[in-house]
């Protein structure tokens, strides 16, 4: 690894911990609304530590997932959120919850199970209705990808209107997406096991990554089996996508935004852009997370979706803009 | 090596791309491929390079299916260069060039040697997005030439269509030395003068079938060329006394 690439590793990984160490000291105070910079009391510590550790996993984890998907799709705009995967995983969240309510039933794995199998029906559906002559074609993907979230969406919708008036508090609060302040930790440590081994497997294939970036015949040409990595590709940034989900609900941006934050950073190699890519994708989540402790509207916090989507929103129209001569 | 084409074809839905080709070449040949657009060549080559599987038909090297060795296997044997070389992604051109060796294992005396024949090591660091398109095709042949195993195969589809005059010479001398290292050497090519200069050989393709094919001086002549691109075609004699295809 060259000097510089390893500078701006370390660059970047001492600003997540500035950042994280930001989240863990900003405090409000409840009357006047002053910022103070203090740790809190031992018993409150776990309120600020359990949701750093859910923003590095989803944030790490998003960020991968779109750079596995924007590999996979040969397409800059190609995210979990832009191609309906987090709306997908979503709709199959929401569907657990509405059948475990409604019928008093448990499923093993629950919700989670549901986010796995909506991301994975989502992204299929995305991929095969974007196939068109062998390939895939970006613009027709993006397309579609609006329409199945747009789809997911209403089906959420259903949902919510279907449930019982108690439900349909904890229905939209989810959909804003927000970071746990309460977690069992052994969820915590399964799900972020599984996105470090995610993330891990993706750096591992950074070689066939590289060279999946190729047309498709140059790619085979040069040894890759295509067919091979892309399924590969696929499950694994479907289940980080929707190990996202499952912590923090519909978290918009990040998939898309972060792989091209360390791209500004590094050039070529997957191997490393995508362990660039987990630290930005977590720096992202966790400084998101900093700017609405700042933040007061004037009825508590915001979610955290909401502040991903207002700022991930403007820096998709840039690069929307900047891509538009070649999508 | 061997190549063997016998009874080939291809069919995309119901348009017949190709049909039955038959043809076979050894170690050591240039053999030009050409015709009007849409004759059928890309489709050729692709089936050459093992990157399309024949409608019916078979293409073997050394009695092995080409579409049926695995891409890893495949990449020690045969090289690809496209027309248009396309990468996704924040890429310098040595990385590209890289790509060549993604099979065969890591080689920084492959790639330097490659990048300086085609006189790109002094930008092998540029981005790839921002090169032009001629350094684009010579970096597609670099890789090629990084990839290659001589007496292996190299297939290139249109490799001259955005080179200058001098970097077009650099390229039929490399191809001439990869032939005299006993490569096959397959290259569509849309300029006859070129063709003419480095190929042993020349197969005409037309609406998807070979109408001619033989030793390149009997095959390009202006009353066989004329007929299949349906225009009037001439000698023309330059001062070194060397006979050119010209069209009057």
């Amino acid at each position: 690894m060259r000097i510089r690439t390893l500078s701006i590793i370390v660059f970047l990984g001492i600003c997540l911990i500035v950042a994280a160490l930001v989240r863990l000291l900003i405090t409000r105070d409840v009357d006047d609304g002053s910022i103070t910079f203090s740790l809190p009391e031992d018993r409150f510590f776990i309120y600020r530590f359990v949701p750093l550790i859910a923003a590095f996993i989803v944030g790490s984890g998003l960020g991968v997932s779109g750079m596995g998907l924007q590999v996979l799709l040969r397409n800059p705009l190609a995210s979990p959120w832009i191609l309906g995967l987090s709306s997908g995983a979503g709709l199959g969240v929401m569907t657990m919850m509405f059948v475990e309510h409604t019928y008093n039933v448990g499923f093993l794995g629950g919700q989670s199970i549901g986010a796995v199998i909506g991301a994975i029906v989502t992204l299929s559906l995305v991929y095969l209705l974007s196939r068109r002559r062998g390939g895939i074609d970006p613009m027709t993907m993006v397309l579609v990808g609006v329409v199945i979230s747009v789809l997911c969406g209403a089906g959420i919708m259903i949902l919510q209107h279907a449930v019982p008036m108690g439900l349909r508090g904890a229905f939209t609060t989810w959909l804003m997406g927000s970071l746990p302040e309460i977690e069992a930790w052994w969820k915590l440590t399964v799900l972020g096991v599984i996105t470090l081994l995610g993330i891990l497997l993706i750096a591992w294939w950074g070689p066939t990554l590289d060279a999946a970036c190729l047309s498709d015949d140059e790619a085979t040409s040069v040894g890759v089996d295509l067919p091979n990595i892309r399924r590969k590709l696929f499950v694994t940034s479907s289940v980080l996508a929707a190990i996202g989900v499952i912590l923090a609900g519909p978290i918009a941006f990040v998939g898309l935004i972060a792989p091209h934050g360390a791209r500004l950073f590094i050039h070529g190699s997957h191997r490393v852009l995508t362990l660039t890519t987990a630290i930005v994708g977590a720096l992202l989540l966790v400084c998101a997370d900093d700017i609405r402790q700042l933040i007061d509207v004037g009825s508590g916090r915001l979610p955290i979706g909401i502040v991903t989507s207002v700022f991930g929103g403007i820096v998709f129209l840039v690069l929307l803009l900047r891509n538009r001569g070649r999508i | 090596m061997r190549l063997h084409i016998s009874d080939v074809g291809v069919r995309f839905n119901k348009i017949t791309a190709l049909r039955g080709v038959h043809a076979s070449a050894d170690g050591g040949k240039i053999i030009a491929v050409l015709g009007p657009n849409a004759s059928g060549k890309t489709t050729l080559l692709r089936l050459i390079a093992g990157l399309l599987s024949p409608t019916y038909g078979k293409i073997e090297l050394d009695g092995i299916r080409v579409d049926r060795m695995k891409p890893y296997d495949r990449a020690s044997k045969v090289s690809w260069v496209p027309r248009v070389a396309e990468v996704a992604g924040a890429f310098t051109i040595r990385r590209v060039v890289e790509l060549g060796r993604y099979a065969l294992g890591p080689s920084t005396v492959r790639v330097d040697e490659a990048l300086a024949r085609v006189d790109l090591l002094d930008r092998s660091e540029s981005l790839w997005h921002e090169a032009s398109a001629g350094m684009r095709q010579r970096a597609a042949f670099a890789r090629a030439l990084a990839q290659r195993t001589p007496g292996g195969l190299i297939v290139l589809d249109e490799p001259s269509s955005a080179l200058d005059l001098q970097h077009l010479q650099s390229l039929g001398d490399l191809l001439r030395r990869c032939a005299s290292e006993g490569d096959i050497v397959i290259a569509a090519l849309h300029d006859i003068s070129f063709a003419m200069e480095i190929a042993d050989e020349a197969v005409v393709l037309k609406e998807g079938q070979v109408v001619l094919a033989g030793q390149t001086r009997a095959v390009l002549t202006p009353s066989s060329l004329g007929g299949v691109f349906g225009v009037d075609l001439a000698w023309a004699v330059d001062d070194a006394g060397k006979r050119h295809l010209v069209m009057p």
